[in-house]
């Protein structure tokens, strides 16, 4: 019968020690979750069927641009290339972000969950591998397929700089809110995993969040918008609860980051993405931004903002921006940014987005892995209060 | 001997039902030491305190001089874990099983190739390196999963019931295994319900019930001490009156408590003395010519022992 073998552990590194050991943790996660994931052609064959279905996608929805633009009376062909390539934009995209919005929580909603119910979260845990470890590496190796399938569809969005209409960075920043919110919505469904014992009640609230974040989140700032409108003598009611709009409700849903971004590929003054964004998260809340073009400031009350009148950039001194408040007098002339005088306001949402997004990951995953950690729970909030936890402390009394 | 394993005024409380409830545990290097209890006797939660997966209400629980509470993940390293009820990553092949553990451990690559060769020799799962962790019997898990605790090479092992639902036969390998690694210097704190699975393998014991030790040392030592209630089987090659004059005979004697005659005409003594008592008795009845056919010991000793201590209200005092 074999010696055992003296396992020479990692020699303690008094400088790097604890982030070497991290990222050894994460990796032997990540190795033994890919192990199982990407065993066989079973992973590449999914790849493939789903670029074959998004390359459909995209050859189907430039079919219908071409029909439209068949009809000799409809518009000049100059302006066909870049709206076919627009139009292949914005489908791919959100059909993308349908799928990462989907895909990514739900692979990570079983992760901390399926250990436990198949009882080896036990043995992880008695390992030297820390909570963090633990956490990340489930993180990532979930989301490396999620990241995959999107480094897949590059190839393929790049279609549309044949047809024009899209610049390169408005495909960035559509790939960074894509990524941004693989990772804000994975490390929810990890928490969920981590909190709820049951892989099938986490995988729900999973769901539910989603649609809350993604469906809830418009329908409500849809209802505030209609309850807190403008009566018929041009006065604001007030909304729901006595309160304005909760606009940051539109930060957090990844759609509406997109349409913020779609946004930004569209003419000066807006379009039909514009008009989306600035309809449920407007950037002046009191009024409407228009153009002081004849000196005295003209107050438009209106509960969705208009277009300005066209004015070429650098014809003449720039506007003056107004906004008005309930009663219709102008209020504070700053409203508007110095370098976007007129047109539709663009790229004002998806930065939020994906800060907050960031943000939310970073305290999802905190939060993960407190749950995590089998004796240290709630550790940085509830040690003053555990009694008997340390040696030293006296016996805690009898409850 | 150095201690290793050493528990203080042991608490663990859930929910107002105490667990444990004040162990005082001392385990002694190289020792194969048994913790025995009834269900629900606080072995498990006891287990994993020392196994850092659980925090106490109160008291200390020091292994190799550490703190399992602040220094859980030194603890981890001196440690192998295998739990009562485990689960195997079935998408993993046994190789693959044992690499995931060795990485956790931060086992650089070459080592980790030869540990888990010598391990699967260790455990006789060799020839199955390759095949999916799910193929194998309950047996052969519970060998893998006893090996994912050494891939460390731990000074102290922690088994929680090893051996339930594992047929006659894994159950004599697994204590053939456990054998060979107290000859190779660990420690093994193991729990069990099953007494004579024990009895034979530990040095040491620590009868547990409601959360308290009611008796620890070793084994030899436990029964010495506590052995008010022996119980000798004597069988005589006698019949009727000459076999009730034989018990006469034997109850007179000063160690005797009691004498019955059984159907089977075996005679029952209830025996307060020792070893030496045992002998001497024996002796004198074959000096007094009475035709003795088996003389013996009631079976289990350990399992009387540990009916008589729990079923004590008053804890018996402890070494």
């Amino acid at each position: 019968m074999a010696e055992i073998t003296a396992a020479p552990v990692l020699p303690p590194n008094p400088r790097f020690g604890a982030v070497l050991r991290a990222i050894g943790g994460i990796a032997a996660i990540g190795v033994k979750e890919l192990r199982g994931r990407m065993r066989g052609r079973r992973a590449f064959i999914i790849l493939t069927i789903y670029l074959l279905l998004l390359g459909g996608f995209a050859l189907m929805v430039e079919q219908i641009m071409e029909q439209q633009f068949q009809n000799p009376f409809a518009g000049a062909s100059a302006t066909a290339g870049p709206a076919i390539g627009q139009a292949i934009f914005a489908a791919v995209l959100l059909l993308m972000t349908l799928q990462v919005v989907f895909l990514a929580p739900s692979s990570t909603a079983g992760a901390i969950s399926l250990e436990r119910e198949k009882q080896t979260l036990e043995l992880l845990v008695t390992t030297p591998i820390s909570s963090f470890a633990i956490v990340i590496g489930k993180l990532l190796s979930a989301l490396v397929y999620v990241f995959l399938l999107i480094a897949a569809s590059i190839p393929l969005m790049a279609v549309v700089f044949v047809f024009g209409g899209v610049g390169p960075e408005d495909i960035v920043r559509g790939y960074i809110v894509l990524i941004v919110t693989a990772l804000g919505l994975g490390s929810f469904g990890l928490l969920c995993s981590s909190l709820v014992k049951r892989t099938t009640a986490s995988t729900a609230i999973t769901i539910f969040g989603v649609l809350a974040i993604t469906i809830g989140t418009v329908f409500l700032l849809v209802f505030w918008q209609a309850m807190g409108s403008f009566d018929a003598t041009g006065n604001r009611r007030p909304g729901p609860l006595g309160i304005r709009t909760p606009y940051p409700l539109a930060w957090i849903n990844p759609f509406l980051a997109q349409a913020d971004v779609l946004c930004g590929t569209e003419s000066t003054f807006g379009g039909g993405w514009c008009s989306v964004v600035q309809g449920l998260a407007p950037t002046a809340d009191n009024g409407v931004i228009i153009n002081n073009v004849g000196g005295g400031g003209v107050a438009v009350p209106a509960p969705m903002p208009m277009p300005v009148p066209a004015v070429p950039e650098k014809g003449f001194a720039p506007g003056v921006a107004v906004a008005i408040d309930d009663q219709g007098n102008p209020v504070a002339n700053d409203v508007a940014a110095p370098d976007q005088p007129f047109g539709a306001r663009q790229d004002t949402l998806w930065p939020k987005t994906v800060a907050m997004w960031l943000g939310m990951s970073v305290f999802f995953i905190l939060l993960s892995v407190q749950a995590v950690s089998p004796t240290r729970r709630w550790r940085f909030l509830r040690r003053p209060r555990r009694r008997g936890k340390s040696p030293e402390s006296p016996e805690s009394p009898a409850p | 001997m150095t201690e290793i394993v050493r528990t203080e005024g042991l608490v663990k409380r859930y929910d107002g039902t105490l667990a444990v409830a004040g162990v005082d545990l001392t385990v002694d290097a190289g020792e194969i030491f048994g913790l025995v209890g009834p269900n629900g006797a606080g072995k498990t939660t006891t287990l994993r305190i020392l196994a850092t997966l659980l925090a106490p209400s109160a008291g200390t629980a020091e292994i190799a001089g550490m703190s399992v509470t602040r220094n859980p993940d030194q603890v981890r390293r001196v440690i192998g874990f295998m739990p009562d009820s485990f689960g195997v990553y079935d998408d993993m092949k046994v190789w693959e099983y044992l690499d995931f553990f060795a990485r956790c451990y931060g086992i650089a690559p070459a080592a980790r190739r030869r540990v888990i060769t010598d391990l699967l020799e260790l455990v006789d799962l060799a020839p199955k390196r390759h095949e999916y962790v799910q193929t194998l019997s309950r047996g052969m898990q519970q060998r893998l999963c006893l090996a994912h605790s050494l891939v460390h090479d731990p000074q102290v092992l922690l088994l929680d019931e090893p051996a339930s639902g594992l047929d006659p036969r894994a159950r004599v390998e697994l204590r053939e295994l456990l054998r060979e690694l107290r000859a190779m210097g660990k420690t093994i704190l193991i729990s069990s319900h099953i007494l004579p699975e024990l009895e034979e393998l530990c040095t040491s014991v620590a009868i547990i019930d409601r959360g308290q030790v009611l008796a620890q040392g070793r084994v030899a030592e436990i029964e010495k001490r506590l052995r008010f209630g022996a119980v000798l089987r004597v069988k005589l090659l006698l019949e009727g009156e000459a076999l009730e004059a034989a018990r006469d005979r034997l109850a007179g004697d000063d160690d005797v408590a009691s004498a019955v005659l059984l159907d089977d005409g075996t005679i029952e003594l209830g025996f307060r003395g020792d070893d030496e008592a045992t002998a001497r008795l024996l002796k004198e009845t074959v000096a007094a010519g009475l035709p003795v056919v088996s003389f013996s010991r009631a079976a289990s000793d350990l399992e009387e022992l540990f009916l008589q201590v729990t079923a004590a209200d008053e804890p018996v005092a402890a070494a």
